[in-house]
């Protein structure tokens, strides 16, 4: 049985379509939702800008809200999500985090071509490598 | 015949009612407006001398079929030259004056003069030597960028900065550039291998230069740096001009503190060095095939490059600076400066030895440096030995920090280490290796793609 389930999401509709597919497929389940931060850009600004603030921690929370109030505003008042902040490369983050879960529903792809040329597509990576079994969602 | 759409429309005609008045019924001279343009400036000189006649003021005349390709061809390149530095204006405003203008300190329309005044003056003093280089040195012979040659080779530098804007994946323009000259210079077997190998040497060693630079800042001087660079803008004006008096008198707007003021003029001239630097290093970019086949005269070729650069300063730079969705001004202010400074450092010493620089590669080395420098700060926290070992780093540090006004500054390594959880995980390797090598996918492309055009398409007759 699915109790605890891994959602990671960046800004894009393959992402919220994961979401909405784990929270109605699972509909009694735990759902985390995994944001990742400080990414490769095409400059690699992204990370630099994290890496030189005084308190990472907090500028990769700041990075990562405007994810996680959207998927707040898909999972509505009546279901409660907890979220996580991971920073780096977003499938070794996905794969570090999904110890303790049962399972990961993960979009397809995302939004812009760059970001598929610097990051690989992630979710093939995630399905390859990840110790629990992978949903991908279109 | 043909219309020429010269700007000197008026005399061509002129010139060219001239040459059939002068015709008159000698018959046996050849038809003025058959033969090619090479022949044609001489058959018409001849006459001129012939008849003694000083009507005619043009001898090279655009008038026959051929000689309106020519022409015709010449005004392409000019355009598609001018395109190049109409987009490198654009791209190159935001990166350089991106902090100034965010930060309220100077206007977008400054910004745009400042670009172009100080694009030109790199252009003009630096910026031959590399056009020399792209345009005479590297290939063994110059006679090789015939017109549609030089205009194929803009084409490709023109796809690398379009790939850049609409794909979001940064291409080196000077490295696209060499690209596709290389590309021409192996088609025609013209290409000099020294030149070529000096060239890609400087763009191995430049960014690692760059990168242990940002490196070292990053780790040892940048929380001293942002401490000092720290510009809290008032309000009001930056200054006040009193012209009551017999001279004006310029004064700090109320509000604005010593502090900011220096702050301001260092974001402001950096921003002008980069554009300085982008003078160096890019104007070869627009105009090295043009004035290597000596169509275009250099100074001629300076100008004109500057003119667009210019243009797209004042007109789509306004756009790249509204988004500011370029990696690079999203930095925070004291990481732009630093990564400015030393990318366009780096920039104008390779531009001055005539090297064209990769300021792309370098910029991005540079980020990452200062990033990975920066993460990893905390690790003479918890490793003792290397702490002791850079005792004379912290002195150094420590002695900026007793000039800075306001907080106390934490001796490197004593910031708390909870506060760096993984930051180093930001930059692994294969990450960096992935960004660097896309970056050299359009170079790539465009070498291949030239070299293929050049050898396999008969036009060019390689």
């Amino acid at each position: 049985m699915v109790s605890r389930v891994l959602v990671p999401m960046d800004d894009s509709e393959a992402a919220e379509a994961a979401l909405r597919f784990a929270l109605s497929t699972f509909p009694t389940a735990a759902v985390t939702v995994l944001h990742v931060v400080g990414g490769a850009t095409s400059y690699m600004g992204e990370a630099t800008s994290l890496a030189v603030a005084d308190d990472v921690d907090a500028a990769a929370a700041e990075r990562a809200d405007p994810v996680f109030a959207t998927a707040r505003a898909i999972a509505g008042d009546d279901r409660e999500l907890t979220t996580t902040v991971g920073l780096g490369s977003p499938a070794k983050a996905i794969i570090t985090n999904a110890e303790g879960f049962d399972l990961i529903v993960i979009g397809s792809h995302s939004n812009t071509i760059a970001s598929r040329l610097l990051l690989g597509n992630v979710a093939e990576t995630v399905a390859r490598d990840a110790p629990i079994p992978v949903t991908i969602v279109r | 015949m043909l219309v020429s759409r010269g700007s000197d429309l008026g005399l061509i005609i002129e010139a060219v009612e001239t040459t059939r008045a002068d015709r008159g019924g000698d018959d046996e001279t050849a038809d003025p407006l058959t033969v090619s343009d090479s022949s044609l400036s001489v058959a018409v000189s001849q006459r001129q001398a012939a008849s003694g006649s000083p009507k005619i003021r043009r001898v090279n005349l655009p008038e026959s079929k051929g000689g309106d390709v020519i022409e015709g061809l010449l005004l392409i390149g000019v355009l598609v030259a001018m395109f190049v530095g109409y987009n490198i204006g654009g791209s190159t405003t935001g990166p350089a004056f991106g902090p100034a203008v965010g930060a309220g300190t100077i206007s977008k329309t400054v910004a745009a003069a400042l670009m172009s005044i100080c694009f030109f003056i790199g252009a003009w003093t630096i910026g031959r030597r590399v056009v020399d280089t792209l345009g005479r040195e590297l290939v063994t012979n110059p006679n090789i960028f015939t017109l549609p040659a030089s205009i194929t080779v803009l084409f490709f530098i023109g796809l690398a900065l379009f790939v850049g804007n609409v794909f979001g994946v940064p291409a080196s323009t000077s490295m696209t550039a060499v690209g596709a000259i290389a590309g021409l210079g192996l088609a025609s077997n013209a290409l000099d291998w020294a030149v070529m190998g000096e060239i890609v040497t400087w763009w191995l060693v430049a960014p690692v230069i760059g990168f242990w630079l940002s490196a070292v800042i990053g780790r040892y001087f940048y929380a001293g740096l942002n401490k000092r660079v720290a510009l809290v803008q008032s309000e009001g004006p930056l200054v006040t001009i009193d012209r009551s008096g017999l001279l004006p008198v310029v004064s700090f707007g109320p509000g604005t503190t010593k502090r900011e003021m220096i702050g301001t003029t260092i974001v402001v001239s950096i921003g002008c060095i980069m554009a300085f630097s982008s003078g160096t290093s890019n104007v070869a970019n627009a105009i090295a095939p043009l004035v290597g086949s000596g169509s275009l005269e250099m100074n001629t070729g300076i100008i004109i490059a500057c003119v667009a650069v210019g243009i797209g300063a004042f007109t789509i730079a306004r756009r790249t600076l509204d988004t500011l969705g370029n990696d690079i001004t999203a930095l925070p202010l004291t990481a732009a400066i630093v990564v400015a400074t030393v990318s366009a450092i780096l920039v104008i010493s390779l531009s001055a030895i005539g090297i064209p620089a990769s300021f792309v590669v370098i910029a991005t080395m540079s980020i990452i440096g200062l990033g990975w420098g920066r993460a990893t700060r905390t690790m003479r926290a918890s490793r003792k030995s290397i702490s002791d070992q850079a005792g004379d780093a912290r002195v150094t540090v420590g002695s900026l920090a007793a000039d800075t006004e306001g907080e106390e500054l934490p001796d490197i390594g004593e910031e708390d280490p909870e506060d760096i959880p993984a930051a180093a995980d930001l930059f692994n390797p294969s990450t960096t290796a992935r960004v660097i090598l896309m970056q050299n996918v359009v170079p790539l492309i465009s070498t291949v793609g030239a070299y293929l055009v050049f050898r396999f398409v008969p036009v060019f007759g390689f």
